[in-house]
């Protein structure tokens, strides 16, 4: 247990009733519960705030019956019954017929999903209003919390004008759940279903997440390399990995740009190697859905065999070296098509009229690029970069000049005067 | 060209010691699976690869790969150069393969490229001198008839440069050499700068010396 935090979470929680309490002296009691006498965490915060509440006289708090515990959205926790107050900030289409509504409710601490039974006979609620969920369950779904009005539920709009504005989660502290965020679209992916309006990559100072849009009713699609103000977007992982929602979130495009941080590595090295075809130049994908694998020459697939209607590729797969340490690289068409200005349509036509066919390709690609010092970026997967851009090394006088002072410096240094 | 070392053909080869009193133990080297990790290029002139005379096997498997000790320090088991291509000569009739001269400020490089290597053989044919080349290949040291001994890399492959490239090539060595100058002369130096320190009795200035010119030589 973070005493200090805990206690800091309960004096302020006291402060929000009017009364001024020392977090030290929560923090000593706190302790004396758990280290003296073994107290659960939990049990041991609740019996400090009841202790509390009797001492101010303030009702409706710590040990009051169960579940009516008005809390902050950014406290409750998986399990518990709750009372939460919070501003309906969108609503999405529910996606069976026993959910009556379902959206984002959000109040100053943060966000979280909400959804409203059927069978729980509430009034449906409106969003942009605020509203009282008394006796809510919250329970995890994925991993992420989500707060379930049932027929137990009380929803009762309060009135409230102050303006609520959501804080941003820089993208490296995501956790699931809802966030908002600041971050610009870095990369735009071909869509992988006919449901998807966009996929892509936003980044900000911090990391970079993809995202996904689906197609609904007045969604636009983000434009690339535009920095955005995405407010109360869903926050889901898979495979270890988060990814962004944003069908129900707020986008705001902004003003200016912010630096990206991809989490890339760079290397500057010589292409000292390139896999002959079919590993690179013009290549065949298996037609697969969700396959994509590389086929031979003989159109064989590892899985699904023999395909006679691939689609071309085009791509590099070579070895970078710094002289120090050799890296595999794979390079993607439209890095392939930047490099060496040799384009996928362009590739086809040269290895339909040469008698060397696509081994024209890879050596004409080759004699562009190989034995020449590159500049790399991209993610590194176990010593191979995923190439994301790629650019001719330039010669640099000043890198000359510093050399030669190192040069000359170390012989006058240590040479017989 | 695919990264596999070949197995040495004796050829030119370096002559290996026996390696005694080792037989048995099992090969505790790098496996070679995934983790396998190919041999980086290092960057040498030719003034300093000309030096080297000791060579080595790291293991004592077959395919174990084989090293030359850098005078500055350093073992390659491949190095990369650009420099001009000066001359080219095919020789014999059934096998045939090519002698290379290609020179760098600081000397000549000798390359063969032979039907051992036939990417490298089909790219070399179609490179007429002069013309700045780029070399991947695999240094040897030999036995000269006259009893000396000589380094003569075996390529992998060629390809015809931009002048600018060399340009990068100097630079890019000249850092590689000094980098090895300074470990060579630190305190604390590798078991390969060691042996190199005491049995080459290299003078480190020499070497500065040879990059100092390659650099100055770029300025014009």
């Amino acid at each position: 247990m973070e005493f200090s935090k805990v206690a800091e979470r309960i004096s302020q929680k006291i402060g929000s009733k009017g009364h001024t309490v020392d977090p030290a002296v929560v923090e000593r009691r706190l302790r004396l519960f758990v280290e003296e006498f073994s107290v659960q965490d939990d049990e041991a915060e609740r019996s400090v705030i009841a202790d509390l509440a009797r001492q101010y006289a303030i009702p409706d708090m710590g040990m009051g019956k169960s579940g009516s515990e008005r809390k902050a959205i950014n406290e409750v926790l998986t399990g518990e019954w709750v009372t939460v107050e919070g501003k309906i900030v969108a609503l999405s289409h529910s996606p069976s017929p026993s959910i009556k509504q379902t959206g984002i409710i959000a109040d100053q601490s943060g966000a979280m999903r909400f959804v409203i039974w059927t069978k729980s006979n509430l009034p449906e609620v409106e969003p942009g209003m605020w509203y009282r969920f008394d006796s809510a369950v919250v329970d995890a779904f994925n991993g992420v919390p989500s707060l379930k009005a049932h027929s137990g539920t009380i929803i009762t709009p309060v009135p409230h004008d102050e303006a609520l504005i959501p804080t941003t989660t820089p993208l490296a502290d995501l956790s699931p759940g809802v966030a908002s965020v600041h971050g610009k679209v870095v990369q735009e992916w071909e869509t992988t279903h006919e449901r998807m309006l966009q996929s892509g990559l936003i980044g900000d100072e911090t990391g970079t997440v993809k995202f996904v849009l689906w197609h609904d009713e007045g969604k636009e699609k983000l434009v690339p390399g535009t920095v955005y103000s995405l407010y109360y977007a869903l926050v889901d992982e898979f495979n270890g990995r988060l990814s962004l929602t944003l069908n129900t979130a707020t986008a705001i495009p902004e003003e200016g740009d912010i630096p990206v941080n991809r989490g890339d590595t760079t290397i500057r090295g010589v292409l000292v190697s390139i896999a002959p075809t079919p590993g690179s130049g013009l290549i065949r994908r298996c037609p697969v859905e969700g396959c994509n694998r590389l086929l031979s020459r003989q159109n064989y697939c590892p899985v699904h065999e023999i395909q006679i209607k691939f689609h071309y590729d085009l791509r590099i797969k070579g070895w970078l070296d710094t002289g120090e340490r050799t890296s595999e690289v794979l390079m993607p068409r439209q890095v392939v098509e930047a490099l060496t200005g040799i384009t996928l349509d362009a590739a086809k036509e040269i290895a339909e009229n040469s008698p060397l066919g696509m081994d024209e390709v890879a050596i004409r690609i080759r004699d562009k690029v190989a034995g020449r010092y590159l500049v790399c970026s991209g993610k590194e997967l176990d010593r191979t970069l995923l190439v994301a851009s790629c650019e001719i090394a330039q010669f640099d006088p000043i890198t000359l000049a510093d050399l030669i002072n190192r040069a000359s410096t170390d012989l006058s240094s240590r040479g017989a005067v | 060209m695919n990264g596999v070392i070949p197995p040495d053909t004796g050829v030119n080869g370096p002559v290996l010691p026996p390696q005694s009193g080792r037989s048995l133990t099992p090969f505790q080297g790098p496996k070679r699976d995934s983790t396998f990790a190919r041999e980086p290029a290092r960057r040498v002139f030719a003034g300093e690869l000309r030096e080297a005379t000791i060579h080595f096997r790291d293991g004592t498997e077959d395919m174990s790969p084989a090293y030359v000790l850098l005078p500055t320090g350093e073992r390659c088991n491949r190095v990369f150069f650009i420099g001009a291509l000066t001359d080219k000569q095919r020789k014999g009739e059934q096998n045939a393969f090519y002698r290379i001269r290609v020179v760098d400020p600081s000397g000549t490089f000798f390359v063969m490229a032979s039907s051992f290597n036939q990417e490298a053989m089909l790219q070399i044919s179609r490179i007429e001198p002069p013309n700045h080349v780029a070399v991947v290949g695999k240094p040897n040291v030999y036995d000269a008839p006259d009893g000396s001994k000589r380094v003569s890399v075996r390529a992998e492959s060629f390809t015809v440069v931009e002048k600018e490239v060399r340009d990068l090539w100097v630079l890019d060595t000249a850092e590689a050499t000094l980098n090895r100058l300074t470990r060579l002369t630190a305190e604390e130096i590798s078991g390969d700068a060691l042996r190199a320190k005491t049995e080459y009795q290299v003078d480190p200035e020499v070497y500065r010396k040879m990059v100092y010119d390659a650099l100055t030589q770029l300025k014009i």
